[in-house]
């Protein structure tokens, strides 16, 4: 007897024996069907969302360091960061001589939640950012409309402005905004472009700024506490550049030599850490359920498949009284299980493609669930077959056929 | 010699008690005789019968079939003894449902590895020996009793093994259809196969040339079928009575 036969002869019969108890084998395959399909509805929604955050994060520029008082992300002393003395503009300028790698050196300075007017229309909650030329190519902001801010803007402290997309809509609905007026804590700026939409991260929107002469702001508000960003041309000098910037701004803010910075260097792929710990916790628990789910399903095949090695006991007993070897018997009964299992994880696959898809339909998250998803789904399926078929089968291997054939 | 036994021993456990099914059995049978083991129930003849086919192991002796000591053999090693050897004839018939006759002929040849082509030719040959060539196609709920034990012998038959073995044939058959079956083995005894019937039947015994009588898990006769079989009379009907 060959492993090939054994595989022959128990497809044979698995594929005979899903036919006799149709509803039994309905039912169970039902099971494992909506265990598959949890665990791939979920893994596209993941995979969805991982996606998703990972071209917003490419949006925003690999090739940029941020330099700034606080990281971008502030656990524990927050206390700390503040306590630390401010960037200045002489260090600024320091830095953009006496770097090699940096291909541009900007300013900018925040101001949250601002309210922007323009005739009847309002937006509150607006991030006001004061900056020069360079920040459009540091975080490769596209101006379809108008132009963006000048380094002479900055100079002559024009008060033009520059809108997020979503503040042009919700200010100018319908209408094009260059041109007109807007006003903010009292002082009119006329619009002169209109960035491109970039969409959320981490759940904030990024089209809610608003951008102006870097000079400007620091005349109306009087804000020194501004961030520098560094620019590099290839993402893979990023390192590099962390490096000199580092040995640059130390000396340039005298940090005693092994005394810690008293400044922060951020990089995008904080965010993207950051993400991964939010969501790392989520992601297990969703995956958690989909395998409980799975589990029963199991379990169910389990159950199914003990119930029929004893209501084929004697078929078992004539087998083997003919030459079946107990190996034979083993294969027969896993094949089955691996078959029922793998017919429920083609079913769970079609839902959880279709669940995958409907959420994609209803949300504005790109549920993607990749092909190799879809084969693994059935795989897994006939994998937990398998695994919750080897005790029946064992057990069916290893019935003593005298008993077996006289059983009734 | 096709079959030798030698003081085969077979004891079971049932709880604590120790159940002496076999106590010593001796004896050999050679190629083309028609042997049959007679007793009564609880006599041993079913542990005899079970060892001769290599379904149970003994618990001491040793057993040589066609020349395999079978007595030591592992699991795998006496399944496929059972496959090559051993034609196995059940008085329920043990025939499975949901295969056609010839599915059911050809069972034994899938386990031995013959493509599909090679088992159907058998089956349909080892079919026609029994006279069912026109029930290929039929399951066994559509054959009646008679039909469906022609089966199981060309089930056996289909291996060409070199010992048939069974057991109360008749069993469940009238007593028409009884003869019929006897009929066939006569036929193949004729043809020159070896045959075991384990039976409780006299009448039966005493058509086989040779029989041996089983009491209490020993041999207490061995002899022309007519004398060893009918020689207990008596006592059966003392049995009957009460």
């Amino acid at each position: 007897m060959s492993l090939r036969v054994d595989l022959l002869e128990g497809g044979r019969i698995a594929l005979r024996s899903l036919g006799v108890n149709r509803l039994r084998t309905l039912l169970t395959l039902t099971a494992v069907g909506i265990g598959v399909a949890t665990l791939l509805a979920i893994v596209g929604i993941i995979q969805g969302l991982n996606g998703a955050f990972a071209r917003q994060l490419a949006s925003l520029g690999t090739a940029t360091l941020n330099i700034s008082r606080r990281p971008y992300v502030v656990t524990g002393d927050w206390w700390r960061y503040r306590n630390r003395k401010q960037l200045t503009l002489a260090q600024m300028q320091v830095l953009a001589q006496q770097s090699q790698l940096a291909t541009a050196v900007v300013p900018e300075v925040n101001e949250d939640g601002r309210e922007l007017t323009a005739l009847d229309q309002s937006v509150s909650a607006v991030d006001l950012i004061g900056t020069l030329a360079d920040f459009q190519k540091i975080w490769g902001y596209e101006v379809p409309a108008g132009r963006f801010l000048t380094d002479a803007d900055s100079d002559a402290e024009r008060q033009v402005m520059v809108l997020g997309a979503d503040v042009a809509e919700q200010l100018f609905p319908g209408r094009s905004p260059l041109g007109q007026s807007v006003r903010l804590d009292n002082r009119p700026y006329r619009v002169i472009g209109v960035l491109a939409k970039k969409g959320q991260i981490l759940g904030q929107s990024m089209d809610l700024v608003a951008l102006i002469p870097f000079n400007t702001f620091l005349a109306i508000y009087g804000k020194r506490d501004f961030q520098i960003d560094v620019a590099v041309d290839d993402p893979q000098l990023l390192d590099r550049l962390e490096d000199e910037v580092t040995g640059i701004m130390r000396r340039v803010r005298s940090v005693s030599p092994g005394a810690p910075d008293d400044f922060s260097v951020n990089r995008t792929e904080q965010l993207a850490d950051t993400y991964r710990q939010l969501t790392g916790a989520l992601y297990g628990v969703a995956v958690g359920v989909g395998l409980i789910t799975l589990l029963v399903g199991g379990i169910g095949i389990m159950n199914i498949m003990l119930v029929s090695v004893r209501e084929r006991t004697r078929e078992i007993g004539i087998r083997r009284a003919l030459g079946a070897r107990r190996s034979t018997i083993v294969v027969q009964f896993l094949l089955e299980a691996s078959l029922v299992s793998a017919v429920g994880g083609a079913i769970g696959t079609a839902l959880g493609l279709g669940a995958a898809k409907v959420v994609s339909l209803v949300t504005s998250l790109a549920a993607a669930v990749q092909p190799l998803t879809v084969l693994g789904g059935i795989l897994f399926a006939a994998a937990v077959g398998l695994i919750f078929g080897i005790w029946p089968a064992a057990r069916a291997a290893q019935l003593d056929p005298v008993e077996a054939l006289r059983y009734e | 010699m096709l079959i030798k036994l030698e003081d085969i021993r077979r004891y079971y456990t049932v709880g604590t008690e120790v159940v002496h099914a076999l106590n010593g059995v001796s004896f050999e049978v050679s190629k083309g005789e028609w042997v049959a083991i007679i007793g009564q129930s609880g006599s041993g003849k079913s542990t005899l019968m079970n060892v001769i086919g290599c379904l149970d192991t003994p618990t001491a002796g040793r057993y040589w079939l066609n020349g395999h000591d079978v007595s030591g053999m592992s699991d795998n090693e006496l399944a496929d003894i059972r496959n090559r050897e051993i034609g196995f004839i059940f008085q329920t018939f043990q025939l499975l449902p949901r295969e056609t006759a010839l599915g059911n002929v050809e069972l034994p040849l899938i386990y031995r590895g013959l493509r599909a082509k090679e088992r159907r030719e058998r089956a349909r040959h080892a079919l026609d020996q029994v006279g069912l060539s026109n029930r290929v196609t039929h399951r066994p709920n559509e054959l009646s009793g008679g039909q469906r034990q022609r089966v199981a012998i060309a089930r056996a038959l289909v291996t060409e093994p070199s010992l048939l073995l069974a057991d109360e044939p008749t069993g469940n058959l009238d007593s028409a259809t009884g003869l019929e079956i006897i009929g066939l083995f006569e036929q193949l005894h004729r043809q020159g196969h070896t045959i075991c019937l384990v039976t409780h039947e006299p009448t039966l015994a005493a058509r086989c040339p040779r029989a041996i009588r089983i009491s209490d898990g020993l041999i207490v006769k061995d002899g022309p079928g007519p004398q060893v079989a009918l020689e207990n009379r008596p006592e059966r009907a003392r049995a009957a009575a009460t």
